[in-house]
């Protein structure tokens, strides 16, 4: 198995979150189908799958011309009436022709990509991993057109609470040896340095992240690149299962949480401006974010692990709740003394 | 906000200027980013001191993008990677500041089609989510460049915009920036075309004055008595001709001095510029900031 994908999140472009009734619209304008709701624990909202046909040259880190043809499967979702996702993926296999078959074939398998002659799965998971060529297939802006459109919709005023960068997170998941126990081919390496998303926006070019094994022969690896791109890998017993895409989703969604508190809380200036100003900057926040953190919610159980594995490193959930009550704190302590300034206590 | 920078001329300051307020609204704490759509003379990356994209970037811009060459245009954050050690330092509190290079070699467009406007209109509204402020840069005169942003703010109607006319303080440059915004195929007939309402669009328009010698300016203290009167004479006609062209002071945003460090050098000023090396004059600074407040200020944009 080699699936690959990549899912872009952000802000959605609304002065409020937006109630259920209204996410319905915004998604359904990508088609005519009826948009998925689920509402415990949080409100989540998914568009149709859509079908983009390709016939282009897939990314290697050989270099070497690879060839698919098929079709990417994306949809847009809304968590919380706040966040928009833009999704796409790509199972690759390996065609059964040498020539290209008419669009029928492909539309009959929707999100395989074929590809001609032999799959070398290392080659083409490390190529696209590595940084987005212009000439190759781009899932990234795949994912974005679709974020796009939901953007434009005209229920939306958008007048967003605060400005935020979308973020990028390409992943790629791939079968672990059959059998062995999964020593060799597991593209965790050594577990390398585990300091966790501290970045304030993309900065910051070092690669930090966790890497760690599960036991069966599954691995996770989760790096933070520059330019708001992330980098997932992951190795699972078996084949596709549509709970791999909603894995990479919900940990693109919690990573975005993260990498955007932070850099609300580093625009705050706390200690450095005044206590009016920090509030104010915090305020968002608070009204709009704080309350979306769910990691695992909607997950199938076989990717329990995986969330545990990056709980343990580089902790996400350690890193928002410590960000969490400083924000909370520092709300509370400014306006006690707003208070005690305006002599209301 | 959108902001585009216009002039009817070439060589009037308008880069310059527009970078530097960019430079100035990220020192004050907003996320800005400026997109060079001069294609025929991409210069900002030597203003913003990135001379690996001095003329102009090579891995795909604003001109490739617009085109569909490639879904990624290339972006810089200039405080990692100016070549001028005293911006390589993002001041503490200081907002995000992103240059999207033109392409070298690119020039200008000789036709806007749908799918580029299209193009134009996806960056415009991506960037809106991310920056406070998105100065576009455009090339002097009526290109396809204003056309292309005339239409994309058409139909971004929930994206507030501004123009920013610049000229300099001299008859030839009053007039044309007069025509440039109300003449033949100027801004507001070709804004009407693309379904702007020429009032709205009017009052979003304000004009800049650059490299403005004041006959009182210190420069000027060893004129012969004779050469002041006439000085005097000049501007008093000078500001009756801007008033009869409506780019009198009701519509002017704001005017930057004369500087001796922008006569030899395209680049941002910094306060070390001023401060320290004092080879800056402080009112130029203190122009710049004015300015990149008053972008963003709603009652300097009060209609007129
Ligand atoms: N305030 C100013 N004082 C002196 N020279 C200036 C000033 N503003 C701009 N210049 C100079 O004028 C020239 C043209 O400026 P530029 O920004 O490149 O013009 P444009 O973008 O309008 O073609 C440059 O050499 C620039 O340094
Ligand atoms: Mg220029």
């Amino acid at each position: 198995m080699l699936v690959m994908g990549e899912v872009r999140t952000g802000l959605l472009q609304n002065s409020g979150e937006i109630p259920e009734s209204l996410c319905q619209s915004v998604l359904g304008l990508l088609s005519g189908e009826r948009v998925r709701v689920s509402r415990r624990p949080i409100v989540y909202a998914v568009s149709p799958d859509q079908l983009t046909g390709v016939d282009c040259r897939l990314a290697s880190a050989s270099q070497a011309r690879v060839r698919g043809v098929g079709t990417v499967l994306s949809r847009a979702s809304v968590t919380g009436g706040r966040v928009l996702q833009g999704s796409s993926h790509i199972q690759v296999v390996r065609s059964e022709s040498d020539h290209r078959l008419s669009w029928s074939h492909y539309l009959a398998r929707p999100g395989v990509v074929e590809v001609f002659g032999k799959i070398r799965v290392p080659d083409l998971s490390e190529g696209f991993a590595e940084s987005a060529r212009n000439d190759c297939l781009d899932l990234g802006s795949v994912s974005e057109r679709f974020m796009d459109a939901v953007q434009a919709s005209p229920f939306l005023d958008r007048k967003a609470p605060f400005r935020s960068a979308r973020t990028r997170l390409r992943w790629v998941a791939e079968s672990g040896p059959t059998g062995s126990g999964g020593a060799e081919s597991g593209p965790t390496g050594s577990g390398g340095a585990e300091s966790g998303p501290t970045g304030s926006g993309g900065a910051e070019s070092g690669r930090a992240g966790g890497g760690a094994r599960t036991p069966e022969g599954t691995g996770i690896r989760f790096t933070l690149g520059r330019d708001q791109v992330r980098t997932l890998r992951l190795v699972l017993p078996g084949g596709f299962s549509p709970g791999i895409v909603d894995f990479c989703e919900d940990l693109a969604l919690h990573d975005w949480l993260l990498t955007t508190l932070l850099v609300i809380v580093e625009k705050a200036r706390v200690g450095t401006a005044s206590r009016a100003e920090v509030t104010a900057k915090l305020a968002p926040a608070v009204d709009h974010l704080l309350h979306l953190w769910m990691p695992a919610a909607r997950l199938d159980d076989a990717f329990a692990p995986f969330w545990e594995t990056l709980e343990r490193r580089p902790g996400f959930s350690r890193q928002w709740h410590s960000l969490v009550e400083r924000v909370r704190d520092q709300v509370a302590i400014n306006t006690l003394a707003l208070l005690r300034e305006t002599g209301g206590w | 906000m959108l902001v585009f920078a216009i002039s009817d001329k070439g060589g009037t300051g308008r880069s310059v200027t527009s970078s530097n307020i960019v430079y100035r609204r990220a020192l004050q704490g907003s996320d800005v980013c400026y997109l060079d759509f001069d294609f025929g003379s991409p210069t900002a990356g030597a203003i913003f001191s990135v001379s690996s994209v001095a003329r102009g970037t090579t891995q795909g811009g604003m001109h490739g993008y617009l085109e569909g060459r490639l879904a990624d245009p290339h972006r810089i954050d200039i405080w990692a990677e100016s070549d001028r050690e005293g911006l390589r330092a993002k001041p503490p509190g200081a907002g995000q500041m992103v240059l999207f290079p033109g392409d070298e070699g690119g020039g200008e467009f000789s036709t806007v089609s749908e799918e580029m406007l299209q193009r134009c209109v996806r960056l415009f509204a991506r960037l809106e989510e991310e920056f406070d402020l998105c100065l576009v840069d455009l090339s002097a005169g009526r290109s396809f460049a204003a056309q292309m942003a005339l239409a994309a703010t058409a139909r971004l109607p929930g994206v507030p915009f501004r123009w920013l006319v610049f000229h300099r303080w001299t008859r030839q440059h009053i007039i044309a920036a007069d025509g440039l915004v109300r003449g033949r195929q100027g801004l507001l007939a070709v804004g009407v075309e693309h379904g702007h309402d020429k009032e709205t669009l009017g009052d979003r328009i304000r004009f800049v004055r650059t490299a403005v010698l004041e006959p009182d300016a210190a420069e000027l203290e060893g004129l012969r008595e004779t050469q002041k009167a006439w000085l005097n004479e000049c501007d008093r006609e000078l500001r009756e001709l801007a008033g009869r062209h409506r780019v009198g002071r009701t519509s002017m945003l704001g005017k930057i001095p004369l500087d001796p460090v922008l006569q030899w050098r395209e680049q941002l000023i910094s306060d070390e510029d001023v401060l320290s090396s004092q080879i800056a004059n402080a009112e130029t600074v203190a122009a710049f900031d004015d300015l990149a407040k008053k972008i963003v200020d709603d009652s300097a944009w009060e209609a007129l």
